[in-house]
């Protein structure tokens, strides 16, 4: 055993290490580097799902039920699978309209109802105080196990000021109001405490781990020995099936567990609060849907063999929940038993602290604030009062915590409460899941519902929990039903039989509620204010936070800008509403906050800045007094919804409008460039020759002696350049006039092979020159003669001899081969120029078409204009074919092109020689 | 309500998890076995729930933002 002073100590040591730590991210926070800003601590922060009862008590239904424990972990693993999808709308919804708690989501989405807010909020203090009570009772446990001597009675509870719970639960409270009341605006995120939070996950999982892994090899030979002898065990073998032996796999009971967990993961105001409302990025959510899942498995990978080992090391499935205390202290590791206790301190605190906030917002707005408004010194001046009131329903929830844990002691009730506390809030799932995608849930859908749901879940669940605790009169009541009613049976109602208690109370409670909030709210169409939030929550969160300008606004009256200054001055300060509004208006392009016009932008948005100190129902109150309000009619709602989405259409289609100019002038910025690329090319091509015939004719002048072979050669050179210049100026003229489409273009039958073969003969010199062969291949004349084509045979000529001298530069000198082919297809004639030349290299192969461009490198270019390329394309193409380029690096080039036949063959007949197109 | 790929994935994803995970396809892991020396049922159900976790990380990190 350790000393009572060593065990208590490290507790409020540890709580200190928690309040230095929350201290310093609420600094850095303050400093503009927020440690919270992070997916990972996002992710550990949802950890405080796994409270002191699943760190103790899954070690102990694991012993008892073998792997029943694991329902309560894979839940909520498939309910992150839908998170993504789910909790993100949750949270654009919850960012747009400053939603602060689970009880201001409800009652906001059904038309802000402010009684829909009070009753969540009652139910959740009726469920989870005796939630926070197990946590308290988790932690005394914890003190008296590691201090009491083995096998002495345990110790009658000390009196209240001497119980180291209280201190502790004392110390949570004053945690809470100083880390969870620091913002009036609950829409601000605690930075401090969500860091706090996700470093006690990270500290149970270790300690958890720790025990375990000691446990298997510290006490065994690891896992698999732990596992061999315990199946080895008749009374421990059943544990690792799904069912005891010669029993049926209880199936509904294991679907239930899952569903409840799942639920209960969306619906617990601790889980509410860390994922939703303290989100400070969606974009962390990503990371949260796995790595929370995934910390789940991690904490639960040690249960079974720790409470196997348990077991078999002799301890009773009675205090199994105490094994990962017990199992390090009786093994002569009182350090690791200590390590353990902190691990279950950081589970129970983590849990407290979180939910104490959710649960005092949710009482200080939904309840404690409608009720004092009526008082005329509240009304006055609130914002003093706000902090004062969130204080106390701290203090009030922890205190009503630590007496239920003082009253109930070892009972039943308490033990049992941690599935009694998620039923109660499963309650939840219909409003808010069905609020979330169905627009026709109503205000009294949702109270019916509720209201029917908890009823059931009283009756058939907590009623005979508080029974087993001997608290109540009737263990007859059980057995006979009220009055003797055997219909009403808690346990059996309606004579339904064969599901265990919480089944049963889960299909009753669940299924009553959801029937109820479809049912009731079919009964009548929803009115305005039901639509119009309706609208908002289903529809409105398509996009993320943005958009709020599109967004309709619902409210038609008189308002002036000063009464709502005033209004939110005194709720939030003078300081704080003025930047506040100063904000507003600097978004609608205002100079100030004096600017304002009272329209109902203004109002909608000083609602929401209230909705984030005290919560939308009462905001909704508040408002409404302050202003001239006309009721809305479900005509004006749609009338507005229509107009928002007109609106909103107008918007895309200017700014497709805009998409589109900006693409077109894109396009002409392009074009204008390459006519500056074609400019500056033409300038250049021009001035080569030039230079070299200026050159040489200075050379001539200045040099009068110059000898008359050098200045023959000279000359020779100057007539060739000018020659190629001229020839230049003429592409350079074609290409345009082909371009601007004024080109004198006749159109005739052509008869191809008489066309190549004039090429061929053309051309024969320069090959010859070159001592290149020239083979011309033309399809056999035994299967008829080549039909002619449409085309003007001066420029088809053109082409041919271009491709033909493009040959002859790059065929190898003396071994060149040059293959001109013609062969007929069913869709035209195909022209090829075949060379054995070096080729064209892949990148190349497009370039070559574009003006100016020549083949081969810089060094061994041949002599050319770089324009007989893009005018053979363009000339190909103006007859409907395709000039193209088939070349393998060293397998030589082929250059062809297809003209298509005219569209009827027999119909082009020599009397139409000559017709040529108008220029 | 599920619009978009990823949204339909998951949605597919929560299915066969919810399959895999309850009656009746988790008592095809009831007959008593070993592997590795660790018995079945307890080593497929946490295999299935790391499988089902490891899908879901990869389905929404790769997801856009939309």
């Amino acid at each position: 055993m350790l000393s009572p002073a060593l065990v208590v100590g490290t507790a409020l040591a540890y709580l200190a290490a928690l309040f230095a730590l929350a201290a310093w991210a609420d600094r850095r926070g303050a400093a503009g580097r927020s440690v919270i800003a992070n997916p990972w601590v996002y992710a550990l922060s949802l950890g405080a799902y796994c409270t002191a009862w699943t760190y103790f008590g899954s070690v102990g239904r694991a012993a008892s039920g073998g792997l029943w424990f694991l329902p309560i972990y894979l839940g909520p693993t498939l309910a992150m699978v839908l998170g993504w999808v789910v909790v993100r709308k949750m949270l654009r919804v919850a960012r747009a309209q400053r939603i602060t708690s689970i009880a201001d989501f409800i009652a906001s989405r059904h038309g802000k109802s402010p009684l829909l807010a009070g009753a969540v909020t009652l139910i959740t203090v009726v469920g989870i105080v005796p939630y926070i009570a197990l946590q308290l009772k988790a932690v005394a446990t914890g003190v008296a196990l590691l201090t009491t001597p083995p096998g002495a009675a345990a110790a009658p509870p000390p009196a209240w000021w001497q119980d180291p719970t209280a201190a502790v639960a004392a110390l949570l409270a004053g945690f809470t109001m100083v880390f969870g009341t620091r913002h009036l605006d609950g829409a601000e995120r605690h930075e401090g405490l969500v860091a706090a939070v996700a470093a006690e996950s990270v500290v149970k999982l270790l300690a958890f781990t720790a025990v375990g892994v000691f446990a298997c090899w510290g006490l065994f030979d690891g896992p698999a020995d732990v596992f061999a002898r315990a199946a080895a065990d008749p009374a421990l073998r059943g544990l690792l099936r799904l069912a005891p032996e010669g029993a049926r796999f209880a199936h509904e009971s294991w679907s239930g567990l899952l569903l409840l967990a799942g639920l209960s993961v969306l619906c617990l105001p601790r889980q509410f609060q860390l994922m939703v409302v303290e989100n400070v990025d969606e974009r962390h959510l990503k990371r949260a849907v796995w790595a929370f899942p995934a910390y789940l498995l991690a904490i639960n990978l040690f249960v079974l063999p720790l409470a196997l080992a348990g077991l078999l090391l002799g301890g009773g499935a009675a205090q199994a929940d105490g094994f990962v205390l017990s199992l390090p202290l009786a093994h002569g590791q009182p350090g690791l038993a200590l390590a353990a206790f902190v691990g279950g301190l950081s589970a129970a605190t983590g849990m407290v602290v979180v939910e104490t906030i959710a649960v005092s917002t949710m009482v200080c707005n939904d309840l404690v604030v409608p009720a004092l408004l009526r008082l005329r010194r509240f009304a006055a001046a609130p914002a003093g009062w706000l902090r004062g009131i969130r204080r106390a329903a701290i203090a009030a929830v922890l205190g009503l915590g630590y007496a239920y844990f003082r009253l109930a002691g070892e009972a039943h009730a308490l033990v049992s409460i941690g599935l009694i506390s998620f039923a109660a809030v499963a309650q939840f799932a219909p409003a808010l899941l069905g609020g979330l995608y169905w627009k026709g849930g109503t205000r009294a859908g949702a109270l019916a519902g509720l209201g029917a749901g908890f009823a059931l879940w009283a009756w058939t669940l907590l009623l005979p929990s508080l029974a087993r605790s001997g608290w109540w009169p009737g263990a007859d009541l059980l057995q006979h039903g009220p009055a003797g009613l055997a219909l009403l049976r808690p346990e059996q109602l309606l004579g339904l039989q064969g599901l265990d208690g919480l089944t049963h109370a889960l299909v009753w409670s669940l299924g009553a509620n959801l029937a109820l909030y479809v049912g009731v709210s079919l009964v009548r169409r929803p009115d305005a204010a039901e639509v119009a939030q309706a609208l908002r929550f289903v529809d409105g969160a398509g996009h993320p936070a943005g958009g709020a300008d599109a967004a309709p606004v619902f409210w038609r009256g008189r308002a002036r800008p000063a009464d709502l200054q005033a209004l939110l001055a005194r709720f939030l300060g003078p300081a704080r509403a003025q930047a506040a509004l100063d904000q507003h208006a600097r978004e609608r392009g205002l100079p100030g906050a004096a600017a304002l016009p009272g329209d109902a932008r203004l109002v909608q948005f000083a609602e929401t800045q209230l909705a984030g100190a005290i919560g939308s129902a009462t905001a909704r109150v508040v408002v409404a007094r302050s202003v001239e309000e006309e009721a809305l009619g479900l005509d004006d709602v749609l009338r507005i919804v229509d107009e928002a989405s007109q609106l909103r259409q107008y918007a895309q289609a200017l700014e497709h409008a805009g998409a589109e100019l900006r693409a077109a002038n894109e396009r002409l910025q392009e074009l204008d460039r390459l006519k500056d690329d074609f400019m500056s090319s033409v300038t250049h091509e021009l001035r080569t020759p030039l230079t070299s015939i200026r050159a040489l004719s200075e050379l001539m002048r200045d040099d009068p002696g110059l000898a008359p072979a050098q200045r023959q050669q000279f000359l020779a050179i100057i007539v060739a350049e000018a020659e190629r210049l001229g020839r230049l100026v003429d592409q350079v003229l074609d290409m345009a006039k082909i371009e601007a489409g004024q080109a004198d273009w006749r159109s005739a039958a052509v008869d191809l092979p008489a066309l190549l073969q004039r090429a061929a003969q053309t051309t024969a010199e320069l090959l010859h020159g070159r001592g290149a062969t020239l083979v011309l291949e033309l399809p056999d004349t035994a299967a008829g003669p080549v039909p002619p084509v449409l085309a003007d045979e001066d420029r088809l000529l053109q082409v041919l001899l271009n491709l033909l001298s493009n040959a002859a530069k790059f065929v190898p000198a003396g071994r060149g081969r040059v293959v001109l082919a013609l062969a007929c297809g069913p869709e035209g004639a195909t022209v090829t120029v075949q060379d054995n030349g070096p080729g064209v290299p892949p990148a190349q192969q497009a370039l070559v078409f574009e003006k100016f461009r020549q083949g081969g490198d810089a060094a061994h270019r041949p002599a050319g204009t770089g324009l007989g390329l893009p005018i053979s394309r363009q000339i190909v193409e103006h007859f409907g074919g395709r000039l193209w380029l088939r070349s393998d690096p060293g397998q030589g080039a082929t250059f062809g092109f297809t003209l298509p036949w005219p569209t009827a063959p027999a119909a082009a007949p020599a009397a139409q020689d000559q017709t040529g197109d108008p220029p | 309500m599920f619009q978009g790929l990823t949204a339909q994935r998951l949605l597919a994803l929560f299915g066969a998890g919810w399959a895999l995970l309850s009656f009746p396809l988790i008592t095809l892991w009831a007959p008593e076995a070993t592997l590795l020396g660790l018995p079945l049922l307890p080593l497929a159900v946490f295999g299935l729930w790391a499988a089902l976790i490891a899908v879901l990380a990869l389905l929404v990190e790769r997801a856009g933002d939309a």
